[in-house]
C-alpha cells in the first residue's frame, strides 16, 4: 500500500487542516456556511497514476466482452488487458466522475454520448498519424454527429434498438411499440426495458411519432406519462439482465439491442427480433481514450488491432455485434452477411433514427423524468 | 388441580418433550437452509437456466476454477480483507487496551465512535467516503477500500477485545509492574496473551465482513479493481450467472470450515482457562 | 541505575507517551475516515445540484426540499414501511426460535443450535441473496415444486413481498441472537416456580418471560429495524422499478444515471438522523444485549 495515498495533496492541505479544525471544534457546521467554498474534487487529467505500463484497463458494455480476443490481443502485444463493464452511459459518466476513472484507457461511449463527454473536458484528441486503418470504416462512421472525421473515437460496433420476445409465449409477434401498452396486463413482469434514459424514453416518443431528439417540453411530458402507465407492468429497468430470464421462459418480451439478439437467436429458435413500428433508435458505439487516460500507447494499439479488417471480422463473428468496418464485412460468412438483425433492410433503416446529444435543458428534462420514472 | 400442576412442572423441569415451539424451529431452520441447500443442488445440474433436474455435471465447478475473473476478484478480496484486517488488529487493540487504562476527556465519545460504523447503515459510510475522497481528491484505488474496511475492522476488533478486558483481573498486570516489569513489557508478556483468544476471534468476524461487504468497496474501489462481492453483484445483474452455484458451494464450505474451527479454539482456550 | 534520574525520567517520558501511541492512531483513522466523512456530508447536503469538480459552497436546504416532494417521500415511506414490516416478520418468526433454544432445548446442544441458527450468516450475503432469486422467480424452484404438486403458482418476484422474504431472511438470524442472549438470562427457576404455584403457561409467559425479555426484544426490534432500512443488495436485486427504497435512491444519486451528490447527501444525512434517533430509543429502552452483536 502506498502511505502517501492517505495524504491530502499539498494544494488541499490548508483546506484540510482548516476543516479539520472545524470539525474538531465541535461541528464546524456554522463556519463552513460563512466561510468560503471549497471543490469538491475531480479526475484532475494528466494525474500520475500506478498502472502499470503492460496493462490496459477498458471500461466497455456487457456485450463487448471477448475473451478470446483478449488473448489474442496479448499474444501480439504482450499487454494485458483488463475489462470493466458498465450498463448505461450516463453511469459510465458518474463512475468517471467520481474518481474512478483514472485506470481507464480506452472507453466505449455511444456516439450520442461523445458530445458530453467532450464538453466535460474527459476526452483526448485522437492523433491521426498514430491510428491506422481508418479508411476501412463505412463512410458514415467517418463524419458523425459531433465527432466529425473521427477527431475523438473510432466506432466499434453499430446497431439498432428493438424488442426480443419469445415466439412461442407471443405467437402473433410484435410489431410496434404500441403492442406493450395495449397487452400491459397479459405482459405484467413479463417485460423488461433498457436501464437507458434516451433509449426508453426514446421508445415512448418514437410510438407517439415524434422524433428521438425531442426537445418539446410537452411531447417529452406525453411521453413521460405513457411511460407511467407501463411501470407497473414492467418486471425491471436493465441492459443486460434479461437474456437467461428470456430463454428460461420468465420474460416474454425484453427491449434490447440488435447486438444481443443475434446471438440469442441463434442460440434459441423460439426468440424473434423486431424494430418495432413507427421507429425505433439506430446507435452506435465508439472507443475513445479519456484525457486522463494511464496507457495512452496501449491505448492506440488497442485501436488500431480493432481496425485490422480480419480482426474486426472475427470479433463481429464471435460477439455477433455488427461492424462498421467495410472492409471486414466480405470477411464475414455469408449467413451473417445477409442476417437481417445485423444488417436491416432498407426499409427498416428508413425508420431507424440516430441519437444526437441534446441541449442543457432537454438534458435536465430526460433526467428529471427519467429519474421520477425509476424511483 | 394438583395433576395438571403436576404435569407442567414436569414439561419444564424434565426432559423436554417435542412443543410446538421445537418443531417451528425445526421448520426455521429449514428457512435458513433453504438457499443454501438450493445453490448447493443446482451447481450439479447440467441446465444453467431450468429450475428442473436435467443431469448431474462437475461443469461448473470445472469452469469456475478456471474462471481468471473470479480468480482475481478473490485475490483482490482476501488483499482487501487481510490488510484491513492487520491494520484494525494492531491499531484497534492497542485502542481498545488505551481504552480500558486510561480515563480522560472525551473517553465516552471516543468509545461511542468507535461502534458507529456497526449501526451507521452501510450505504451512508460508503457515500460519505466516497465524498471525503473526492474532497480530498485521493485517487480510488484498491488502498482506499482497505482505508474505508479499516473504520469497521477496528470495531469489530475492539468490541471483542475489550469485553474481554472487563473479565480479566487487573491485579495481574500490576503485580508484574510491581515486580520491575515496565508498561510496555507487562502489556505484551502478561496483558497480550490473555487477549489473544478475543484479537483473533474479533479479527476473524471483521475478516467474514470484509469479505461480504458490497457497498463500500464498490463506492471506493478504484477503476478495474474488483472485490469478490462487486464481481458477484455484477454478474447477478448482468445474468452471467451459471458459475455463482459452484462458487457458493466453494465459500459455503471453506467459511463453515472457518466458523466450526474458530468455534474449536474457542472452547479449547475456555477449557484451558477453567482448568487453570 | 534503575533509581537514575535520566532512566526515571525516560520511563515517565514513554508512560506519558503511552496512551498517546495507543488511542491517537485509531482516533486519527476514525477522525479521518469516519467522522470528517459525515460531517462533509451534512455540509454538501446544503449545496444544491452539486456534482465532483463543483465549487462547495453550502447555501440552501434545498436538497432536503427535494426529499419531501412527493416521488422521494413515497420512496422513503415505503423503506420504513418495509423495515416496518421486515422487524415484525423477524420477531414473529425468531421469538419462539429463540425461546426454545434458550429454555427448552437440552442446555448441551444450546450453543451448537445457536450457531447452527446464525451459521448462513457467514456466507456471502450476495450469493444467499441470489439464491432467493432462483427461488422466487417465475419459472423458478418455488414455481417448478408448485407445479409438480398442481398447485397455483405465485407470482412475488420483482416485487415488495420478494423483498421482504430476503430481508427477513438476513436478519433473522440477529433477531433470534439477541432474543436468545436475552432470553437465557431468565432463571428457569422463575418459571418453574410460577408453574407450581398454580400459574397457567399463557399466564406464565405473558407475566414473567415477556417482561424479563422485554429488554432484549426492544433491542432486536431497533436493531433489525436499522439494518433493514439501510439494506441495499435486497431491495435492489429481488425488487423490480415500483419497490424503490432510501438505500437504493442514495446509491443512484451517487453512481446511477443522473448523479446529484448534494440530494443524496440530504438523504444520506436524513437516514443517519433516522438511524440516531433509533439509537437514542436502543440506549434508552434497550439493554447491552444489543452491544453484543
Amino acid at each position: 500500500m502506498d502511505p502517501e495515498l492517505f495524504l491530502p495533496k499539498p494544494r488541499s492541505r490548508r483546506q484540510f487542516l482548516k476543516m479539520a479544525a472545524s470539525g474538531a471544534f465541535g461541528l464546524g457546521l456554522s463556519q463552513m456556511l460563512s466561510g468560503c467554498g471549497w471543490q469538491l474534487g475531480n479526475v484532475r487529467s494528466g494525474q500520475s497514476n500506478t498502472s502499470s505500463p503492460n496493462e490496459l484497463f477498458l471500461y466497455t458494455w456487457a456485450q463487448y466482452v471477448d475473451e478470446e480476443l483478449l488473448k489474442d490481443f496479448r499474444r501480439v502485444t504482450g499487454l494485458r488487458t483488463i475489462r470493466e463493464l458498465f450498463d448505461s452511459n450516463e453511469k459510465m459518466m458518474a463512475a468517471l466522475q467520481a474518481g474512478k476513472g483514472q485506470t481507464f484507457s480506452v472507453l466505449y461511449p455511444s456516439e450520442y454520448f461523445i458530445p458530453k463527454l467532450i464538453k466535460a473536458n474527459l476526452l483526448a484528441e485522437l492523433d491521426h498519424d498514430r491510428v491506422q486503418g481508418l479508411d476501412n470504416l463505412m463512410p458514415q462512421f467517418r463524419r458523425s454527429a459531433g465527432d466529425w472525421d473521427n477527431h475523438y473515437g473510432v466506432p466499434f460496433a453499430w446497431g439498432t434498438t428493438g424488442l426480443i420476445y419469445n415466439q412461442e409465449k407471443i405467437p402473433e409477434g410484435i410489431e410496434d411499440w404500441d403492442y406493450l401498452w395495449k397487452n400491459k396486463e397479459k405482459l405484467t413482469r413479463k417485460m423488461t426495458l433498457l436501464d437507458d434514459s434516451r433509449e426508453v424514453l426514446g421508445c415512448a416518443l418514437k410510438s407517439l411519432n415524434y422524433s428521438l431528439n425531442e426537445v418539446n417540453t410537452d411531447r417529452l411530458k406525453k411521453a413521460y406519462e405513457k411511460l407511467t402507465i407501463l411501470k407497473p407492468h414492467i418486471a425491471s429497468f436493465t441492459t443486460d439482465g434479461w437474456r437467461t430470464q428470456l430463454a428460461s421462459g420468465d420474460l416474454w418480451v425484453a427491449m434490447g439491442y440488435s447486438s444481443d439478439a443475434i446471438g440469442l437467436l441463434k442460440e434459441n429458435p423460439k426468440l424473434r427480433y423486431v424494430v418495432p413500428k413507427p421507429g425505433a433508435s439506430r446507435w452506435s458505439d465508439w472507443m475513445v481514450i479519456p484525457k486522463a487516460a494511464p496507457n495512452p500507447n496501449a491505448a492506440y494499439q488497442w485501436i488500431n488491432y480493432l481496425l485490422k479488417p480480419d480482426i474486426a471480422a472475427s470479433v463481429a463473428q464471435r460477439l455477433a455485434v455488427t461492424t462498421p468496418n467495410a472492409s471486414a464485412i466480405p470477411l464475414l460468412p455469408q449467413e451473417l452477411q445477409h442476417n437481417t438483425v445485423s444488417y436491416p433492410t432498407v426499409e427498416v433503416m428508413a425508420r431507424c433514427e440516430s441519437m444526437t446529444a441534446l441541449t442543457d435543458e432537454a438534458e435536465k428534462l430526460y433526467d428529471k423524468y427519467w429519474t421520477q420514472l425509476t424511483s | 388441580m394438583v395433576i395438571s400442576k403436576a404435569n407442567l412442572s414436569l414439561r419444564l423441569k424434565g426432559i423436554p418433550q417435542p412443543v410446538w415451539q421445537a418443531w417451528w424451529t425445526v421448520l426455521m431452520f429449514g428457512f435458513m437452509y433453504l438457499p443454501i441447500a438450493v445453490l448447493a443442488f443446482y451447481s450439479f445440474n447440467e441446465s444453467a437456466i431450468s429450475a428442473k433436474w436435467t443431469g448431474f455435471s462437475f461443469k461448473w465447478y470445472s469452469r469456475f476454477f478456471h474462471d481468471e475473473r473470479i480468480l482475481q476478484a478473490l485475490s483482490d478480496s482476501l488483499q482487501v480483507a487481510l490488510g484491513s484486517v492487520t491494520i484494525a488488529a494492531f491499531f484497534g487493540t492497542l485502542m481498545a487496551v488505551g481504552l480500558a487504562r486510561y480515563r480522560f476527556w472525551g473517553r465516552d465519545i471516543y468509545q461511542n465512535v468507535v461502534y458507529l460504523p456497526l449501526i451507521i447503515p452501510d450505504i451512508s459510510i460508503a457515500v460519505a467516503t466516497l465524498v471525503f475522497l473526492a474532497a480530498m481528491t485521493v485517487p480510488l484505488s484498491l488502498g482506499t477500500i482497505v482505508a474505508s474496511h479499516v473504520v469497521f475492522c477496528l470495531a469489530y476488533v475492539s468490541l471483542a477485545v475489550s469485553t474481554r478486558i472487563n473479565s480479566l483481573d487487573s491485579h495481574l498486570e500490576e503485580a508484574a509492574q510491581d515486580l520491575g516489569a515496565t508498561p510496555f513489557e507487562s502489556f505484551r508478556l502478561v496483558l497480550l496473551p490473555q487477549l489473544y483468544p478475543a484479537i483473533i476471534s474479533g479479527c476473524l468476524l471483521a475478516f467474514v465482513c470484509s469479505m461480504d461487504d458490497f457497498l463500500i468497496a464498490s463506492f471506493t474501489a478504484g477503476g478495474g479493481i474488483n472485490t469478490l462481492p462487486m464481481e458477484i453483484y455484477s454478474r447477478i445483474r448482468t445474468n452471467l450467472t451459471p458459475d455463482l452455484n459452484a462458487l457458493s458451494v466453494v465459500l459455503i464450505v471453506t467459511s463453515s470450515l472457518g466458523v466450526l474451527l474458530a468455534e474449536f479454539i474457542r472452547r479449547q482456550s475456555q477449557a484451558k482457562r477453567s482448568r487453570v | 541505575m534503575a533509581s537514575s534520574p535520566f532512566s526515571n525520567s525516560s520511563k515517565s517520558w514513554s508512560q506519558r507517551l503511552e496512551p498517546f501511541l495507543m488511542l491517537v492512531p485509531a482516533g486519527l483513522w476514525l477522525f479521518l475516515l469516519l467522522i470528517l466523512p459525515t460531517l462533509l456530508i451534512f455540509e454538501l447536503s446544503l449545496v444544491p445540484g452539486i456534482k465532483p469538480g463543483d465549487l462547495v459552497n453550502p447555501s440552501s436546504l434545498v436538497n432536503y426540499f427535494k426529499i419531501f416532494e412527493p416521488s422521494v417521500l413515497w420512496v422513503i415511506l415505503r423503506s420504513i414501511g418495509l423495515s416496518i414490516a421486515t422487524t415484525l416478520f423477524c420477531l414473529i418468526l425468531g421469538f419462539p426460535v429463540a425461546y426454545w433454544i434458550a429454555l427448552l432445548a437440552p442446555k448441551r446442544w444450546q450453543n451448537l443450535l445457536l450457531l447452527g441458527f446464525v451459521l448462513p450468516l457467514w456466507t456471502s450475503s450476495l450469493l444467499r441473496t441470489y439464491a432467493w432469486i432462483s427461488i422466487l422467480r417465475p419459472t423458478g424452484v418455488l414455481n417448478t415444486l408448485l407445479m409438480i404438486l398442481h398447485l397455483p403458482t405465485v407470482d412475488v418476484m420483482n416485487q415488495l413481498p420478494a423483498v421482504l422474504v430476503g430481508m427477513t431472511y438476513s436478519l433473522l438470524p440477529y433477531m433470534v441472537l439477541i432474543l436468545y442472549s436475552s432470553l437465557e438470562k431468565i432463571d428457569r427457576r422463575l418459571l418453574e416456580a410460577a408453574a407450581d404455584l398454580g400459574a397457567p403457561p399463557k399466564d406464565v409467559f405473558v407475566n414473567i418471560t415477556v417482561p424479563q425479555a422485554l429488554p432484549g426484544i426492544a433491542a432486536g426490534v431497533l436493531l433489525v429495524f436499522i439494518n433493514a432500512i439501510g439494506d441495499f443488495v435486497n431491495p435492489e436485486l429481488l425488487g423490480g422499478p415500483s419497490s424503490m427504497t432510501a438505500a437504493r435512491l442514495l446509491y443512484s444519486r451517487f453512481l446511477g444515471a443522473s448523479p446529484d451528490w448534494g440530494m443524496g447527501s440530504a438523504l444520506s444525512a436524513l437516514l443517519i438522523m433516522l438511524v440516531t434517533l433509533v439509537i437514542v430509543c436502543l440506549i434508552k429502552y434497550g439493554d447491552k444485549n444489543a452491544r453484543a452483536i
